[in-house]
């Protein structure tokens, strides 16, 4: 992605204060710029920037271009940076804050929110996860176009159908579930006044 | 020895010849396995992107809580489960103010989480309290001349680095396949990410990470390729033909379970060896071991 190195420099000291609240946040101060993460990651070379230069951008207060960019969502958890960082950084953590936040901020473009939002959707509804439940629930958010898409796959679905890998009942719901919802509401609650304090 | 025992949802579903494996495997080396009664979603890697770490590592807790009061390590056959489950059970451990909050949260459903449990993998369990003289005991059926690539993958051994392996270049699941009677090939990429969830969102990741581990297999010679992960499982199984499609390849690996491999070298019944769930077929290349359609 192209920084608009044309444009006066805007810092939006605000949003590196907002990023540095978040659960993890805080551990972006201690980056010292080395770079072991960006040629320790799995998907650097698709993602607009490592996550050293995220970081800085973090710092700078760019918003948007933080926002906007794919890295949280290239990430696939891969732990191979919070192992390596000489800091101690968990990354992989700041990765997750960075997703939440994008996503409650309305920065949800990509296809990886959508199948975030699927996932979460699917474990509160039933205590468990179901891919059946998950894939639906994804392609109504996002859409016929992407089931399009999906057709192309279709040789790897019916593989999975044919070797049972790809059951169509969902598994029996948690029967503590209405627990499991009041322990999930009181973990929000309390991590939104940890975060606001 | 008795433990606890975390499924998680693949298990269920994608990964049923994981539990069949699992459970036969653990009967034979006398580990008793007791499943945490109900159970929930531990929120992988996911969750925690839509409710924070907080959220879903209380989430998780709700089992280690349930589980508290036998006292036994509790095992866990799924890497991003063990993860969540590793990671929330050292933070109990380790960090006072995150316990006290985690628990008046679980007291809203009427538990609570004190910290004293041991998360471990199937893996590490197998080779350090069954041991590899045990297993090497149970062998009927050696794999002798089997070329197996041991494909760890990457939270297995970097969820909590140093574990019990090495997170650069791990070694114990080749040592493993070698008391079976097989022998493990130079596998650079062992550790690398698999692509993980990104099947369905965006499944050029996965596919690109599975060309680049299926070279590296095949580079050494590999004829299966073995791993402990439901994920790497599946995308390395589901998307081999896919991978082929896009990039002329024509590569033929089964990807099985390592304790599917284990049933097959302890004699264990097709039920427990559970092949008829690979996508791309295990028979050929188990033929001399033993293993017919
Ligand atoms: S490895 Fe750690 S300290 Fe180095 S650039 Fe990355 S986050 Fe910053
Ligand atoms: S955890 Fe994410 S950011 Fe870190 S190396 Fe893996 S993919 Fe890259």
């Amino acid at each position: 992605m192209e920084q608009k190195n044309n444009q006066p420099v805007k810092y939006d000291l605000n949003f590196a204060r907002e990023i540095y609240s978040l659960e993890n946040g805080s551990y972006i101060k201690q980056c010292m710029q080395c770079g072991m993460c960006a040629i320790s990651c799995a998907t650097r070379e698709i993602m607009d920037y490592s996550p050293r230069r995220l970081f800085n951008l973090i710092k700078l207060g760019k918003k948007d271009e933080v926002l906007e960019a794919n890295t949280m969502w290239q990430c696939t958890s891969c732990c191979t940076c919070k192992a390596r960082c000489p800091r101690g950084i968990p990354i992989i953590d700041v990765m997750h804050d960075l997703k939440k936040y994008a996503i409650q901020n309305g920065y949800s473009d990509d296809p990886r929110a959508a199948f975030y939002k699927a996932f979460w959707a699917e474990v509160a509804s039933r205590g468990k996860v179901f891919e059946g439940g998950v894939t639906a629930r994804y392609y109504l958010i996002r859409g016929l176009d992407e089931l399009k898409k999906a057709f192309a796959m279709k040789d790897v679905g019916l593989n999975m159908l044919r070797h049972k890998r790809m059951p169509l009942l969902p598994p029996k719901k948690v029967k503590g579930l209405g627990n499991l919802k009041k322990i999930i509401r009181k973990a929000q609650e309390l991590e939104r006044k940890e975060a606001g304090r | 020895m008795k433990y606890s025992f975390y499924p998680g949802c693949s298990m269920e579903a994608t990964a049923q010849a994981n539990l069949k494996s699992i459970e036969a495997v653990a009967g034979a080396l006398d580990l008793h396995l007791e499943e945490i009664p109900d159970w929930n979603c531990c929120g992988a890697t996911v969750a925690s992107g839509v409710v924070g770490d907080f959220t879903q590592q209380v989430m998780t807790a709700r089992n280690l809580a349930i589980a508290e009061p036998k006292g036994y390590d509790v095992v866990v056959g799924c890497s991003s489960c063990y993860l969540s489950l590793a990671v929330t059970n050292k933070r109990f451990k380790e960090d006072e103010h995150f316990k006290a909050l985690a628990n008046e949260a679980l007291a809203a459903g009427g538990l609570k989480y004190d910290g004293s449990l041991r998360v471990r993998q199937f893996l590490e369990v197998v080779i350090n309290d069954a041991g590899f003289d045990r297993v090497k005991e149970k062998v009927k059926r050696p794999l002798t001349g089997l070329k197996v690539a041991g494909y760890v993958g990457c939270q297995t051994v970097r969820a909590i680095p140093y574990e019990f392996d090495d997170p650069e270049y791990p070694v114990q699941m080749d040592k493993l396949m070698e008391a079976l009677g097989a022998t493990a090939v130079d596998f650079p990429m062992k550790a690398r990410c698999c692509g993980s969830s990104n099947a369905i969102a965006a499944t050029d990741i996965v596919v690109d990470s599975a060309l680049k581990i299926f070279q590296s297999a095949a580079g050494g010679g590999a004829q299966v390729i073995v791993t402990p992960c439901p994920m790497c499982q599946l995308n390395l199984d589901a998307y081999q033909q896919r991978v082929n499609q896009l990039h002329g390849t024509n590569f033929n690996i089964p990807v099985l379970f390592f304790t599917q491999l284990m049933a097959v070298a302890f004699d264990l019944p097709e039920d427990a060896r559970a092949l008829n769930y690979c996508i791309v077929s295990p028979y050929e290349a188990l033929a001399a071991y033993g293993v017919g359609k």
